[in-house]
């Protein structure tokens, strides 16, 4: 038997969910129609507004009818997305490659990689909120879902315990299925004749990463040539640091955005209520905003240990909730690494010396007679400023419009999800091929680049080349020019 | 005349055979600490010591009737780049202010120069692994795999813990991707966790901080009185001597300077001699003198403050029994290696008394010729490895052989068959040296 308010609540989430699709199909159809038009301004001078708008709304209604689920579907039926950019690449399935064309074979990829599932690296997120759930429950403060939660919470700073930041049980499976994945799908280029650079930050969960995908390849090449180094000396492209877009990333002007976005996607009470039976307390101890991110983030870090499929905490949040927390998470990272408007739109440039770098590479094996694999393990925000930069997908988003990050495609969960990467896969007839072709997977699917072909998702690599090589002389002119004005 | 041809044939071959017994049978105790520094000058700086290159293959024969059946080990990392910028600091601050003020002989800015190079070959790596770490490491794991194959066959399980520190990390990483490259069916599992630190890495702080006991401190003064300075070098490096006293500490340079010389022995630098060479075979002879005193004062059984020290790795020696007790009565237990530092290697094997390492003295003149030499222990990818042997897994005999960098060692206790010892003996005796430090 339903109760009133359960069907009211019902309602409330139907109604949501209509709104959400309304505004979704409104904001893809607006995004839809200023993408087309801005790809049509150049080519088009001369035809007349009238048959433009005719041309755009024919290509609306083909793309309209094959379009997917909504995030919040999406996230009802895995809520683990919802961690996003923690959310653990599933990689059960091997994804499958169009046929590159005809006398084409892959020589060389290009790798950057996030480390596999580990534990989150603050202590304090295991600890803090057990301990006001502990101090609740000796005051006698708590719900009897808040004495349940209290147990959770408990089970798992248990868990993390001593093993914050470090690679998981699952995180080392997904290393090495990885690596056998890699393996059974570019066999021309994973051969014991081939010569396999493996690189890693400093820092362990990387490290590891990097050790279990080395030993993996060992058991599965003999011999094997490799040269496995993990050294602060390459932080330049592994670990960028820069002092001029990080004093941008916040300036105030963003930060009262951002404010404003999480004050109007913010509702715990409902949440605390479920939790504490005390006002005075809640008011007095608890500081509802952060207690539920805490909450939130640590449901979201249960998948990459043991304790998943035991113990949740999703079922805390109501799907509204979940999507609510999931903007404000994407919002975030969108600001910190995609080409968000409200800050100048350069803070995918922190990745440009791995850019170049991954191009100068590139340059440089063409000549070789054996294939190469460069495999290199960073930081997975890292992995999503270069996705940013090199605009794979819907990655290279330049807007202000926080509320519609989703709907426009960027979305942390498929952009840079945990033991995610880019490649940048190398096809030759020869070698000396002049005409040499790349295919980029992003996180193992082939990727969409901002670059014109005859051959996508296979793209003249001298055109990858100019156009990235463009963007970022373009970007390092202005930074010089300024410079040189201080 | 027959006879004479006998006999001296015979005189011949006595001589011959003796020689040859001489040479093959005794070399380390023949050798003294100076030879050893002759033959390889980076032996003078203890924990930079380099491991060996080839290690003889001279393993006395299984047991009758048993094998090896599991290997229990704790290793260092391989060659690093040094660990913190301050040991080459120190000289090169000196020796560029003496630049700075137009003090150095033309050999001066030689060695100004090549300390340039080395700093700006280490900047940004401090403590990491070098190349040459890992080709030991990945050696030492081909060796152990080719020299116990009843061990490492099929799908042996290899069970590798190592520190959290990145070089510890890295070293097992090359080890185990070795062992695959041997036997890529082993079954390997590697962790690097804060979880397993209370072992693998444990730092003693109570020992670590009263380990120069005022008695202590006043031998050890008296030791190295006569060893550090060197004028010579003053007079080599700096135009007048005197006047850059007042910049130069002649004591601390001439330390820090030898240690930074022979350092390179562990990076690519490794061709470049010029600042070792810098130095006389009785310079280095010194300085290994005042530094293995030093290690055996916070790390060896010494009088003169308590002989605790060793005690600092109990946790380590009670997990080393408790995994070899679970290990013993699985079928198939493979191998458990572990992968850590020195300053836990030697305490371990002081604590143990491997190779009479437990020496006990408060004479610290005794040390050299009683044959406490540290560098013998612990350079880079220093191991200990425990191969333990039984007939079949009802076998109650097990049989265990110690063996340190790769050589057979000795323990202080009885044995009807050493190398091999059985067991039961040898884990009633740590034990018992637990016992008193629970």
């Amino acid at each position: 038997m339903t109760t009133v308010s359960e069907k009211a609540k019902k309602e409330k989430v139907n109604l949501f969910k209509f709104n959400e699709r309304l505004h979704l199909s409104y904001r893809k159809n607006e995004y839809l129609c200023r993408s087309i038009l801005n790809f049509m301004r150049p080519l088009n001078f001369n035809v007349p507004k009238l048959a433009r708008i005719f041309v755009v709304g024919m290509l609306l209604m083909s793309t309209m009818t094959t379009s997917g689920q909504t995030i919040a579907e999406e996230l009802k039926a895995d809520p683990n997305r919802a961690a996003g950019n923690f959310y653990a690449l599933p990689i059960g399935k091997m994804p499958k490659d169009t046929p590159a064309p005809k006398g084409k074979k892959p020589f060389y990829i290009n790798h950057y990689g996030s480390p596999g599932s580990y534990y989150r690296e603050s202590n304090s997120l295991y600890e803090e909120p057990y301990a006001v759930f502990a101090k609740a429950d000796s005051l006698g403060k708590l719900t009897k879902l808040g004495q349940e939660v209290k147990q959770r919470l408990d089970l798992l700073r248990r868990d993390a315990k001593d093993r914050t930041g470090e690679l998981t049980t699952k995180g080392v499976e997904q290393c090495r299925e990885l690596i056998r994945q890699m393996v059974k799908r570019f066999p021309d280029i994973l051969t014991p004749n081939g010569y396999y650079s493996c690189r890693s930050i400093v820092q362990n969960n990387c490290l590891m990463t990097l050790e279990e995908s080395l030993v993996e390849l060992s058991s599965m090449m003999q011999p094997m040539k490799t040269n496995v180094m993990a050294t602060h000396r390459e932080d330049r492209f592994m670990a960028p640091q820069d002092k001029v877009l990080e004093a941008m990333r916040w300036d105030s002007l963003t930060l009262a955005r951002y404010d404003r976005f999480l004050a109007l996607n913010t509702g715990n009470a409902r949440l605390m209520e479920s939790l504490f039976t005390d006002q005075n307390f809640l008011i007095n101890q608890v500081d509802p905003e952060s207690l539920s991110r805490q909450l939130f983030v640590l449901a979201g870090s249960i998948q990459h240990t043991e304790l998943a499929g035991k113990v949740t905490l999703f079922d805390l949040f109501t799907p509204t909730e979940i999507l609510s927390h999931w903007k404000k998470l994407n919002a975030k990272y969108y600001i910190t690494n995609g080409a968000c408007t409200l800050n100048g739109g350069t803070q995918p440039y922190i990745q440009r010396a791995a850019l170049r770098n991954m191009i100068h590479m590139g340059d440089s094996v063409q000549k070789r007679e054996y294939p190469m694999v460069h495999m290199r393990y960073v930081n997975e925000n890292m992995v999503m400023a270069l996705a940013c930069l090199m605009e794979l997908d819907n990655c290279g988003l330049q807007t202000d419009n926080l509320d519609a990050l989703g709907d426009m495609g960027w979305i942390t969960y498929r952009i840079a999800p945990i033991a995610g990467s880019i490649m940048i896969v190398h096809y030759r007839s020869e070698v000396g091929d002049p005409d040499v072709l790349v295919k980029v997977l992003l996180n193992g699917e082939e990727a969409r680049l901002p670059i014109e072909s005859d051959c996508a998702p296979y793209y003249h690599w001298e055109d990858v080349k100019r156009y990235y090589l463009r963007k970022l002389y373009r970007y390092e002119n202005i930074r010089l020019n300024k410079e040189v004005k201080k | 005349m027959k006879k004479l041809i006998y006999t001296l044939f015979g005189k011949v071959l006595v001589i011959g055979v003796s020689l040859f017994y001489f040479c093959t049978l005794s070399p380390s105790h023949a050798q003294t600490v100076k030879d050893l520094i002759i033959q390889k000058p980076v032996y003078a700086s203890c924990n930079y010591n380099t491991y060996p290159d080839s290690i003889p293959n001279n393993l006395t024969p299984s047991p009758e009737g048993k094998k090896p059946f599991y290997i229990s080990h704790y290793g260092r990392h391989g060659s690093r780049y040094i660990s913190s910028r301050s040991g080459y600091d120190i000289p090169f601050r000196m020796i560029a202010h003496a630049d700075s003020v137009n003090e150095l002989t033309p050999t001066g800015e030689r060695v100004f120069d090549e300390m340039k190079l080395i700093m700006a070959d280490t900047e940004r790596r401090w403590g990491e692994l070098t190349s040459y770490g890992k080709i030991q490491h990945r050696r030492i794991a081909r060796r152990m795999v080719e020299r116990f194959p009843e061990i490492f066959c099929d799908d042996a399980r290899v069970s590798c813990v190592s520190t959290i520190v990145p070089r510890c990390i890295e070293s097992m990483g090359v080890a185990m991707a070795e062992m695959k490259q041997v036997n890529p069916k082993l079954r390997i599992t590697m962790v690097a966790s804060q979880r397993n630190q209370w072992y693998m890495n444990h730092q003693d702080r109570k020992l670590r901080k009263n380990f120069m006991t005022p008695e202590a401190k006043k031998a050890y003064d008296a030791y190295i009185s006569s060893r550090m300075g060197n004028s010579r070098l003053m007079e080599l490096i700096f135009k007048n001597p005197d006047i850059v006293k007042e910049i130069v500490d002649e004591e601390q340079f001439n330390y820090y300077l030898i240690k930074m010389g022979l350092f390179q022995q562990n990076t690519h630098f490794y061709k470049n001699t010029y600042l070792q060479d810098l130095f006389e075979i009785d310079e280095l002879y010194n300085m290994w003198q005042i530094d293995n005193v030093y290690w055996y004062i916070q790390h060896g059984a010494c009088k003169l403050n308590g002989e605790k020290q060793p005690t600092s790795q109990r946790f380590l020696l009670r997990r080393l029994i408790a995994d070899a007790d679970s290990c013993i009565s699985l079928e198939k237990p493979g191998a458990q290696l572990r992968f850590g530092h020195e300053t836990v290697l030697l305490p371990l094997v002081c604590l143990i008394g491997i190779n009479g390492f437990d020496l006990a003295t408060d004479n610290l003149d005794e040390l050299e010729e009683k044959g406490w030499w540290c560098s013998s222990v612990f350079p880079m990818g220093a191991n200990l490895q425990f191969i333990f042997y039984r007939s079949s897994p009802k076998d109650k005999d097990v049989l265990v052989k110690v063996l340190l960098n790769e050589q057979e060692a000795t323990l202080p206790i009885a044995t009807d068959c050493a190398p091999y010892y059985h067991w039961a003996d040898v884990r009633n005796f740590c034990l018992g040296k637990l016992e008193n430090n629970p």
